[in-house]
């Protein structure tokens, strides 16, 4: 048998279609693919839960196990590295008809997916050196670098505070649960902003002008577009000794750099 | 704590234990003695965060081992030219004392578009199949510009049309691809429990035996567990009796090696895992 179709048969098995050219027969084979089929739906779940733990405490372990199985069958890996799988989760998750109840499903899930990539992203140092840049050079020629990973989610529903309540337990999850819940009942937008303190990913809520403005940086626009961007509202001195305590930047470039 | 007068430790016999989250911090605080770490190359492929420092930081105190579980060097859709390139990448960040992956496959296009299965799925022991073996293994070494060590499998389905023994199979592999091999020893105890075989230890010496001398390069010994319908390869126990008497025959057979001891889920204390290692040194001795 050509080794290439030999494959293919042996992965379409373990979707639940025959298999020819096997030395075991009857029970002894199928119970060899069952073990192939039950580890890749072991490794979809483990895989998942590690990168969506928001979307997994919202629906439970079981449902959670399901989605997991379903995504590996809908969008199986292309890489070897499980980290880099469940892109796709969460434009899945949110037109997945059966998961109408949870309306933030989706918006929650790409808030898990900026976290895990944030903690994959590559470590940077800052540059303080760099801002002097602010005080010899026009806005429109220099460019505020972000650290790698640093992510923004806007939504139209209170996802920070969704994250954060799964994060509590005891008395604590209770007040942030009832909180969240007059949140979702008033459909309270949220902007998520994704940062690494220490190697953690974390999570902070940003008011609008902050969100504008933070856009505007993760789209690589100059300083003086990102000002116009963030508009009235936005208080750069504020956000920069913020941004330099929490070491969110690496430093400022001139454009020419 | 110092070893007492005469006993073998892990670090002696060059025994190492596979570096897992649970052991991270315990293991960086102690540095118990041990010949090598062993990680999963494909889990240090980000580009930065926690792990890859913690691999950073085991590195200054031991030598690492990078097993790849990723690379599907017999799939005949080709290896993954991204995952050669993170391989290369994490290589060149830790200079790692072996390099090794397994002898299967993991890359299909079971409907049309090239997938991963993340699985370490069956090769046939064909020409063919042994074909595919050399040049992707001759790539991977090119690539990394050393030569790398690649591993039996403990396989729950094999092929009718086999051409050749397992041994054989990995002989010419070697042979032709300059490449060693990982012996896995509780991989033959699972595929002989899995056959039937009447006498699984004698069937695995004799597996062994078959073996050309100077082939292998690391074995690696690990827990199995016995379901009611098949043995699985779980690495999720301690080292059987009847594998740690295949382990210590091999080392008769082949000489000293260095021995890796896997526990890769229900990862237990630290110690305990030192205290499998101990046992492997104690065959050295």
């Amino acid at each position: 048998m050509d080794e290439a179709e030999r494959q293919r048969e042996l992965l379409r098995a373990l979707s639940g279609a025959d298999v020819q050219g096997l030395r075991e027969q009857g029970v002894r084979a199928a119970r060899g693919i069952e073990a192939y089929r039950a580890n890749a739906e072991a490794i979809a779940e483990r895989a998942l839960a590690a990168a969506f733990g928001t979307v997994r405490a919202l629906v439970g372990d079981d449902d959670f196990a399901r989605l997991a199985r379903a995504l590996w069958a809908s969008h199986p890996p292309v890489r070897g590295d499980l980290g880099e799988w469940g892109e796709a989760f969460p434009e899945w998750l949110g037109a997945h008809a059966g998961l109408a109840a949870w309306p933030y499903l989706a918006d929650c899930a790409r808030l898990d997916l900026a976290l895990h990539r944030n903690e994959r992203a590559a470590d940077a140092v800052f540059d303080p050196a760099s801002l002097s840049l602010l005080e010899s050079t026009d806005p429109s020629a220099l460019h505020l670098q972000l650290m790698p990973g640093t992510a923004l989610v806007v939504s139209a529903w209170p996802i920070v505070g969704i994250h954060h309540a799964h994060q509590l337990s005891g008395d604590a999850a209770e007040r942030a649960f009832e909180a969240v819940r007059d949140a979702i009942a008033d459909s309270r937008a949220e902007s998520a902003f994704v940062v690494r303190d220490g190697w953690r990913a974390v999570v902070h809520a940003l008011t609008p002008a902050d969100a504008r403005w933070t856009a505007a940086l993760l789209d690589g626009a100059d300083l003086a577009s990102a000002f116009e961007r963030a508009g009235a509202g936005f208080d750069f001195a504020a956000w920069l000794q913020t941004a330099i305590r929490h070491t969110w930047m690496k430093g400022v470039v001139a454009s020419n750099d | 704590m110092a070893p007492r007068a005469g006993v073998v430790t892990a670090a002696d016999a060059n025994v190492g234990i596979g570096l897992r989250q649970p052991h991270y911090a315990p293991l960086l605080e102690t540095s118990p003695a041990l010949g090598f770490v062993e990680v999963h190359s494909e889990n240090f492929f980000a580009d930065g965060g926690a792990a890859l420092a913690v691999l950073r930081q085991a590195r200054e105190r031991y030598p690492v081992s990078l097993h790849g579980v990723g690379l599907g060097l017999g799939s005949a859709a080709g290896l993954d030219s991204w995952h050669l390139d993170r391989l290369a990448l994490l290589v060149q960040r830790i200079d790692p004392v072996r390099v090794s992956d397994h002898a299967c496959f993991a890359r299909a296009a079971p409907a049309g578009t090239v997938v991963h299965a993340n699985d370490l799925l069956p090769i046939a022991f064909t020409e063919a199949s042994l074909d595919l073996m050399v040049a992707h293994v001759m790539q991977v070494q090119e690539r990394l510009g050393r030569s790398m060590l690649v591993e039996n499998l403990s396989s729950y389905v094999s092929f009718s049309d086999d051409a050749m023994s397992e041994p054989e199979f990995f002989a010419q592999l070697c042979r032709r691809s300059g490449c060693g091999m990982l012996l896995d020893v509780n991989n033959l105890m699972v595929n002989a429990l899995n056959a039937g075989a009447p006498d699984p230890v004698a069937m695995c010496c004799a597996a062994v035996d078959a073996l050309p001398a100077g082939i292998v390069g690391e074995i690696h010994v690990a827990g199995y567990c016995q379901t009611p319908t098949l043995v699985i390869d779980d690495h999720g126990g301690r080292v059987r009796p009847e594998v740690w008497s295949v382990c210590e025959h091999a080392l008769r057979h082949f000489g000293p090696l260095p021995v890796l001891v896997e526990w890769d889920t229900d990862v237990p204390a630290l110690d305990v895992l030192l205290d499998e290692a101990a046992h492997a040194a104690r065959l050295h001795g």
